[in-house]
């Protein structure tokens, strides 16, 4: 029988420019603040796996292999280290990757870290970078993006269900109010509807990136680091942390066509919905269980979309329950309370990393004051890699 | 200061600019940018606004702002020809600023653009600004543009699709140190305003008496420990 | 033998593909056919055929995209996906001056070469 996985240390570096540290420097921070969080970090050689989750260091910070560097980095040798890489979820599948790992036997203490460095190219060579997980010949050499195709699906979404660009707009002012509160956030400024939607000003303030995408609709292009450290929970070493550990009660993953275009229905994102459906089963409980969760806002319209695909809201009808605020963090089902990818930003290879510290922060009540969900017990993240063919997803619970 | 044949002698012929209209521009964040013309009168705040980022290396700000400075102080003294100034200002405080020059009634040199307030596209608010000022209100045909910053640079180049005269260098070149240059002309500027340039005008009576009084930044987002 | 029309130029196309065993058609083709399982030998292609995908097509969705990525100098591309009347869909840039969602358009192929390496062939919706 598979044991019990949880997790005793997290670790968060701010988000943002970091272009000036190195990549193995930021990740190793926040491996260092996990083991710290954990009362481990003297203990950490005897730490059993490394996972690194990390998607483009190559391309743009010309660096492989960089599981290895971070082990060095953080004096851990001769700990097992690998480099987990799945696009934008990278990090979730480390997580998941972390708890078979765990759950196997074969390591009862493994850390995740997740980073990534992005800043240190220009725009339009992270644009360009980000774009080579699209299928070259049929995609990428259009000159196609992943804005692009977040436009196309976006005009798909509205002219079916009857959404308009302000909703998408009200969840920046949802998120931004969030991340204001979120220490480790990218961008912590407040925006207001009247400034980025209904004012006379807001289509130049608020200009269009991929329409019907906006500015306001996108996330930022971020740097940074997360980690967690996980632990057996069956084991006799789990009874040596101070903090109660925060069982992952369930991992999954599905992919689906790497060609958008080849999509049975261009508006489902079947990737999500089952990886949704096994971390359910897994989990033992319904989407009606989760008390709050982090959902893949690189385009605000994934925050609708994927919320409806993992059974929160009915198809088509999410954006009515964000016109009620039912999904502020005083709401009926808090989504993205940590500012999601658009105020917390995106460090590619690391955000699924970062979306697990978040459900373990509001689990322990560990949230800064004013973005803390009132006793939470289900916490789920969803990791949407490439556009949507190959997504994560992890549920945390609090015992 | 008495004006005596040779302060005449050296000061440029005192051709006399159309004022630039204020306008208002509600930022994301909500707060309100009162994009006014800056008088001689405010040299002071200007300078000292404009002085601090003199010592930062990164983005080019040592660079833009001691040229400014320079260029301030040109203008003030009345050694420089037909430059003027715009300021965008949140709640009287300078968030931003852009100056530039009539070459004559049917040119204009871009000179520098640099903002303080950042995260709220206020550098691309005060360029369109100032590009609005040359074309629309003093009514030139073209406008001479170069930067000291290259991104800083291709993003106008891109979003203006400004019109590359490099190849014509050396008999075109821009003042600025003399280099090849880009031009934004009245068919560029018609084909991006929309896209670019906004603001509410009028400007209400409440909005410009709060912007009557600039005052310097207290913090420079660019120096950490920035004290006045 | 030497087959000098391989020097010609030719125009640029776009092609799909057939498994011959079944019928079943492709774009981009895979290595396994999904209609009968048969396996694709990327050195010969015994087994399985191309056809140009071209001519007349619906827009079933498009976007005009304002922040390019490296390599290209507009100001904004207009991007979108078709369907073509044998159910193949493709995605490619649309140049039409007010796309909407369901309109007739043309497939015609352009050499590109904005993106880093080699020219290659890029779908215009027109």
């Amino acid at each position: 029988m598979a044991a019990r996985v949880g997790i005793v240390g997290i670790g968060h570096t701010v988000f943002g420019n970091l272009s000036e540290y190195d990549l193995a420097d930021i990740m190793a921070y926040a491996a260092t603040d996990a083991l710290k969080d954990a009362g481990f970090l003297d203990r950490r050689k005897e730490i059993d796996q490394v996972l690194v989750a990390n998607m483009a260091s190559g391309m743009l910070c010309h660096q492989s292999a960089v599981a290895s560097a971070l082990v060095s980095r953080m004096d851990m040798e001769p700990v097992p280290a690998e480099l987990v890489e799945n696009g934008p979820a990278s990090g979730a599948s480390a997580v998941k990757l972390g708890y078979m790992a765990v759950a196997s036997g074969l390591a009862d203490l493994t850390l995740v870290v997740g980073g990534e460095v992005m800043r240190r190219v220009t725009g339009w060579n992270a644009t360009d970078i980000v774009a080579t997980m699209l299928d070259t010949d049929t995609e990428y050499n259009m000159g196609l993006t992943l804005p692009g195709f977040g436009g196309m699906f976006t005009r798909l979404y509205m002219e079916k269900y009857g959404m308009e660009e302000r909703d998408l707009a009200l969840l920046a002012v949802k998120n931004h109010d969030n991340g204001f509160k979120n220490t480790y956030a990218h961008i912590r400024a407040k925006c207001t509807i009247e400034a980025i939607a209904d004012g006379p000003e807001a289509a130049v303030v608020n200009n269009y990136v991929a329409e019907p995408l906006r500015m306001y609709s996108t996330c930022p292009v971020s740097d940074g680091g997360a980690a967690l450290l996980l632990v057996n929970m069956d084991a006799p070493i789990a009874k040596e942390f101070p903090k109660k550990p925060i069982r992952i009660a369930a991992v999954a993953s599905a992919t689906d066509t790497h060609c958008v275009h080849n999509r049975k229905d261009p508006l489902e994102l079947n990737a999500v919905r089952i990886a949704a459906e096994k971390a359910y089963k897994m989990a033992g409980i319904g989407p009606e269980d989760i008390d709050f969760a982090e959902l893949h806002d690189a385009f605000s319209i994934l925050e609708l979309a994927i919320s409806e695909e993992v059974g929160f809201f009915e198809r088509g009808k999410s954006y009515l329950a964000a016109r009620k605020g039912e999904t502020a963090i005083d709401g009926t089902l808090p989504i993205n309370t940590s500012g999601g990818l658009k105020s917390k930003g995106h460090p590619v290879g690391c955000t699924g990393v970062s979306q697990v510290v978040e459900l373990v922060r509001q689990l322990r009540g560990e949230a800064e004051e004013g973005r803390q969900v009132k006793d939470p017990k289900y916490g789920m993240s969803v990791n949407f890699g490439g556009f949507g063919n190959n997504v994560a997803s992890v549920i945390c619970a609090k015992d | 200061m008495a004006i005596d044949e040779m302060e005449r002698s050296l000061r440029p012929p005192a051709d006399e600019l159309k004022p630039y209209p204020p306008k208002v521009i509600t930022l994301a964040s909500g707060e309100k940018m009162v994009v006014r013309e800056a008088k001689r009168e405010e040299i002071g705040v200007l300078l000292g606004t404009v002085h601090p980022l003199m010592g930062v290396p990164k983005d080019f700000y040592d660079i833009v702002a001691a040229r400014m400075y320079a260029e301030l102080l040109g203008w003030y003294r009345y050694r420089v020809a037909n430059e003027f100034v715009l300021v965008g200002a949140i709640d009287g405080e300078i968030a931003g600023l852009v100056n530039s020059r009539q070459v004559s009634p049917q040119l204009g040199m871009s000179l520098h653009t640099l903002t303080i307030r950042r995260g709220l596209r206020i550098g691309a608010q005060l360029f369109a600004a100032k590009m609005e000022h040359h074309i629309d209100v003093l009514g030139e045909d073209e406008v001479w543009v170069v930067a000291e910053s290259p991104i800083g640079f291709k993003r106008w180049m891109i979003e203006y699709q400004l019109e590359d005269r490099s190849s014509r260098y050396p008999d075109v070149r821009h003042e600025l140190g003399g280099v090849p240059t880009y031009v934004l002309t009245r068919e560029l500027w018609n084909a991006a305003r929309d896209v670019k340039c906004t603001g509410t005008r009028p400007a209400s009576d409440e909005d410009l008496k709060s912007a009557e009084k600039l005052t310097m930044p207290t913090e420079y987002v660019q120096i950490p420990d920035f004290k006045r | 033998m030497i087959d000098f029309s391989m020097y010609d130029v030719k125009a640029p196309q776009i092609d799909a593909w057939k498994c011959d065993s079944c019928g079943t058609i492709f774009y981009p083709v895979p290595m396994v056919c999904s209609g009968c399982g048969v396996r694709r030998d990327p050195v010969t292609n015994k087994g399985w055929s191309t056809f140009e995908l071209s001519g007349p097509c619906t827009l079933l969705t498009w976007t005009r995209v304002w922040n390019l990525p490296e390599g290209y100098n507009k100001k904004f591309l207009q991007f979108g996906i078709v369907e073509f009347e044998n159910g193949l869909r493709a995605s490619g840039r649309v140049e039409v001056d007010e796309p909407r969602t369901g309109m007739a358009l043309t497939a015609t192929v352009e050499e590109s070469d904005e993106r880093p390496g080699d020219p290659v062939n890029v779908f215009v919706f027109k």
